[in-house]
């Protein structure tokens, strides 16, 4: 009974921002923080379960079916916090039994009794920021581990029966060489993960990296670009499918959280500077965890951003997100979805597939080639334009 | 009518940011002439833009009813002027209508080149010149320095110059004390043929062109039929009157002496041009005022619309802005690059730079500039003579007997430590060093003969820079003069794009060929193919870049599902490419553009 009664809830997702760091590295814009007298654990603790049972009763008609730890390092927040904040979720959501439920690590925090706990509260996937296989590089980068301690990691990951691993790694480091890459994917591939994710470096304004980024021999953008299709390639022959720009997986392994933010699936972000997509509204909270503590146990604001999504925007974030993954856009559940003309599209698309860019499936789908996926901000803002001049589709 | 003895005309007249138009607010305080809740900084520039940037583009006129010390009450017209060198024949119009120019000084500072520039304007015009010195409360005031350079450099007595804080109010009183006892009353017969002076004109939606005038002999009123004697327009007058800081003040008359407003259902600002005479038609006056000269755009640049379909609005725009500013002219222009647009004349690189502001602000447009140029003279192998302002208009070089390009004598003025640094800069902007005079034992001006095409980029920023901001620079046309003149295409992917060709002297092609080809490929994306970017002169290519094709462009993580920051990313991109042009088959944002105006900033 409970079961079928489950069948037509709605799915979410929850994401938690865990906001503490054991160091900052150079190229991270993510909010986290370093310092002793900042990492304020228990009031932060102590407003996310606060946050996590008000917010409950908003969603009823859910099922949650990931659950996704982030951060920050969640494994620095130590196995205890996030055991509580679990059971928060369980406590105010209904948590599917067979929910996804992942934690991110750095190898330096991964021990056996964090791993130990974590798999006994149900956990079952975690993704491990390893980067690369050079401890030069990783010490430049302000990374506060060894690749052999990404090694052990992985090792301890496996000896307490986590079955769904993924890897963190980057490519377009500081001296990093198209063989050094290669060499990186490799010793990574014996580790054998269900999941890696690739992603370029991006110098981000506001980072440590942007201010003496003439110091570090970055790669050019063409250097990206071989490295990126280098791990295509090379990933690809050792069977791991690329179903995102930069996610590839071993069958049935993709993330079933983050391919929530591709396919318009609900989620709710509890943590500062966390983000939610729920009951038609997005919003955002707040990038300071003092004053999230504070919004919380005053019952004030905690959002900095909050907006309604207009249909015709979901429009343009259907074609956003989606050609961010390799199952592409489908013409068919656009138009019925939005009302608009995918013909203009189609007719841009088919000047993509000139170029290489873009591929059409036997049933008519569009999906971006690893060269589009490369040049896809390009290929996406050209789309929105020609979305932006479309009408309406009359009814019939 | 207000008797004459109790009339004062004067303007002030001031180097930029000496604070003229602060001693103007202070002024119309201390008469009382607005309410202190109405007032606001600089209350005469009504402009955001003159505002924002502190300076004056239109001439205003203010009557101020004063009771002085005496125990009479004057009629005291301040009429404001705009202090850049682009509105030279406009100040010397303002200064036409008046007996006398308050000079402000700034304490610190000192004389500066435009401080001779306009004194010498209103001395010209017969004006009574009064100094005023400013910012006394400055530490670094020195006033009686200040007062012994206008002694020696000006030449006109500054000892009893009152010394004033325009910013903090000091001493305002003896400036209006100093204007009703040492600026004469003005002369006129009231029963004369009319003769009025146009200095300024405006359009009012409601009530046609209001014309200001200053009445040098006769009367006006309500009802009389006056010409323009320039241009020859006839027209009934509807209202006269003056004008009060916040509004105008119909009147019965205006007579000989006074400064006011006539208005006459005029549709049209270009029929009431700036130095034209007003009279009657039933008794007209002998002759004209002497003065009037039509006035010429001296700097042309292509304006087109970022948008192409926003060609209607920029017209639209281009005429209204017209119907206030009779010295800009446009015409259609149309690039193969960049479609339909207009050629548009301006005064000189500030009216050009206010025009656009103006149209992107107040008519929000985007908006494409093409290089400005100065017009050059052409004479063919078959003896026509040709005036080009558009490079596009430029002839083959074979059929070309002569070239010839404008020259301005330069005026330059700073501490003499700059010497070497002025003397490099106007070298290398092809100068002809004339001479050299010392104005005090610290201070030197400098004048040369250069090209005004040299000038008319980024000369008083280049000047600013080579002498910490103590340079001044003032010029004046002197005429044309023969010249080695090339025009420089610039191709993308093989393609000429007209809107990118200008005219220069062969000697600079090389160098600023090269910064451009830079330039555009810092500022052009890459493409999905190899873009060669060229400079030509004639067939020959004389410089190259290649702007390589696009490999990487990709977001690649979106971390806890922030996707908002995504989409406004993706959003700018997708804004940026409405204002993107393609030429054949590659797109150009409009701050290419923007960039190749702006060669020198490195």
């Amino acid at each position: 009974m409970a079961l079928l009664q489950r069948k037509n809830k709605i799915p979410l997702g929850i994401y938690i921002h865990v906001p503490f760091c054991r160091s900052k590295c150079q190229y991270c814009d993510f909010y986290s923080l370093t310092s002793k007298k900042e990492c304020d654990f228990d009031g932060y603790l102590e407003a996310v379960c606060t946050h996590i049972r008000e917010a409950g009763p908003q969603a009823p008609d859910h099922i949650v079916d990931t659950v996704y730890f982030g951060g920050g390092t969640p494994s620095f927040f130590g196995a205890d916090g996030m055991a509580a904040i679990l059971t928060a979720v369980r406590k105010s959501f209904d948590v599917s039994p067979t929910a996804e439920i992942t934690f991110e690590a750095n190898p330096d925090s991964v021990t056996d009794r964090l791993l130990r706990r974590l798999r006994s509260e149900g956990f079952n996937r975690v993704s491990l920021g390893i980067q690369c296989d050079n401890d030069d590089t990783l010490k430049q980068l302000g990374r506060p581990h060894t690749y052999e301690q990404a090694v052990q990691a992985v090792k301890k990951i496996r000896k307490h029966r986590f079955r769904n691993l993924s890897v963190d790694l980057m490519f377009g480091l500081p001296s990093q060489r198209l063989q050094d890459w290669e060499k990186t994917l490799r010793n990574v591939l014996r580790l054998k993960p269900e999941h890696i994710s690739c992603y370029g470096l991006k110098v981000e304004e506001g980072t440590p990296l942007y201010d003496c980024q003439e110091f570090y021999n970055l790669a050019d953008d063409d250097t990206q670009a071989d490295m990126y299709l280098l791990a295509v390639r090379l990933l690809k022959s050792f069977g791991y499918r690329q179903y995102e720009i930069s996610n590839f997986c071993r069958k049935g392994h993709v993330s079933r959280h983050n391919l929530k933010y591709w396919t318009g699936g609900e989620y709710l972000g509890f943590g500062p500077d966390a983000s939610s997509d729920f009951g038609g509204c997005r919003f955002a909270i707040v990038r300071d965890l003092r004053a999230y503590i504070e919004g919380i146990s005053t019952g004030g604001t905690v959002l900095r951003e909050y907006q309604e999504v207009a249909p015709r925007e979901r429009a343009g974030e259907y074609l956003m997100m989606r050609l961010r993954t390799s199952s592409g856009i489908d013409p068919q559940s656009y138009e019925k979805q939005h009302l608009l003309p995918f013909a203009p599209l189609e007719k841009a698309m088919q000047a993509f597939k000139e170029r290489g860019w873009a591929e059409k499936t036997y049933d008519g789908r569009w999906h971006l080639t690893p060269e589009g996926f490369l040049v896809s901000n390009t290929i996406i803002s050209d789309l929105l334009l020609i979305q932006e001049r479309t009408k309406p589709l009359g009814k019939r | 009518m207000t008797e004459l003895s109790k009339i004062r005309n004067f303007s002030i007249i001031a180097h930029i940011d000496h604070g003229k138009s602060t001693l103007a607010d202070r002024l119309l305080e201390e008469c009382n002439a607005i309410d202190r809740r109405e007032m606001e900084d600089q209350i005469l520039d009504s402009m955001d833009l003159e505002r924002e940037r502190g300076i004056t583009i239109k001439a205003r006129a203010v009557q101020l009813n004063y009771h002085a010390d005496d125990g009479e009450t004057y009629a005291l017209n301040l009429i404001d002027t705009p202090g850049h060198v682009d509105f030279n024949y406009e100040v010397s119009r303002s200064l036409a209508a008046c007996e006398g120019a308050v000079l402000v000084v700034d304490a610190s500072q000192g004389v500066e080149a435009q401080t001779l520039a306009n004194t010498f304007l209103a001395t010209d015009a017969g004006l009574e010149v009064l100094p005023v010195i400013n910012k006394i409360d400055l530490p670094a005031a020195r006033p009686q320095e200040v007062k012994a350079e206008i002694e020696d450099i000006i030449c006109i007595p500054a000892e009893d110059a009152p010394e004033i804080s325009a910013k903090n109010g000091i001493n305002i009183h003896s400036v209006l004390e100093m204007v009703v006892r040492d600026v004469p009353a003005p002369k006129g017969d009231r029963n004369a043929p009319l003769q009025a002076l146009i200095f300024d004109s405006q359009y009012d939606s409601y009530r046609g062109v209001i014309v200001y005038v200053r009445v040098k002999e006769g009367t006006v009123k309500a009802g009389m039929d006056i010409k323009m004697m320039a241009t020859g327009a006839v027209y009934k007058v509807v209202e006269v009157g003056t004008m009060n800081p916040l509004g105008l003040t119909p009147t019965d008359a205006l007579g000989a002496g006074e400064v006011g407003y006539i208005t006459a259902s005029i549709k049209n600002v270009a029929d009431t041009r700036v130095g034209d005479t007003v009279t009657t038609v039933e008794n007209p006056a002998a002759e004209a005022l002497p003065g009037y000269r039509q006035v010429q755009p001296m700097v042309y640049s292509g304006v087109y619309p970022a948008d192409g379909a926003k060609y209607q609005d920029l017209r639209e725009a281009l005429e209204k802005l017209k119907l206030n500013d009779a010295s800009m002219s446009y015409e259609l222009e149309s690039s193969i690059a960049l479609g339909f647009g207009f050629r548009c004349g301006f005064l000189g690189l500030l009216h050009m730079e206010i025009i656009q502001e103006r149209l992107e602000r107040e008519y929000n447009l985007d908006l494409i500039t093409t290089a400005p140029n100065v017009v050059y003279r052409i004479t063919k192998n078959n003896g026509e003579v040709m005036m080009v302002d558009n490079p596009l208009d430029y002839p083959d070089p074979m059929e070309i007997q002569l070239a010839e390009e404008p020259f301005v004598k330069v005026s330059l003025m700073a501490p003499q430590e700059y010497v070497g640094n002025i003397m490099d800069l106007a070298t290398s902007r092809r100068g002809e060093f004339k001479d050299m005079v010392y104005l005090d034992a610290n201070r030197v001006e400098l004048h040369y003969e250069m090209p005004l095409n040299e000038i008319i980029y980024d000369f008083f920023d280049a000047l600013k820079s080579r002498t910490r901001g103590y340079g001044s620079l003032d010029y004046e046309l002197i005429g044309y003069r023969p010249s080695r003149l090339v025009k420089l295409d610039i191709l993308l992917n093989g393609d000429i794009v007209d809107a990118l060709s200008f005219i220069l002297f062969a000697d600079n092609a090389y160098p600023r060929a090269r910064k451009i080809c830079e330039k555009l490929k810092e500022n052009i994306p890459r493409a999905q193919f190899e873009i060669p970017v060229q400079a030509a002169i004639g067939g020959k290519i004389i410089a190259r870049e290649t702007i390589k094709a696009l490999r990487k462009d990709v977001l690649a993580k979106c971390y806890g599902g922030d996707i908002t920051r995504k989409k406004k990313l993706l959003e700018k991109q997708k804004e940026g490419k409405k204002r993107m042009r393609t030429f054949g088959t590659v797109a150009v944002p409009s701050e290419a553009f923007m960039a190749v105006l702006k060669l020198d900033e490195d």
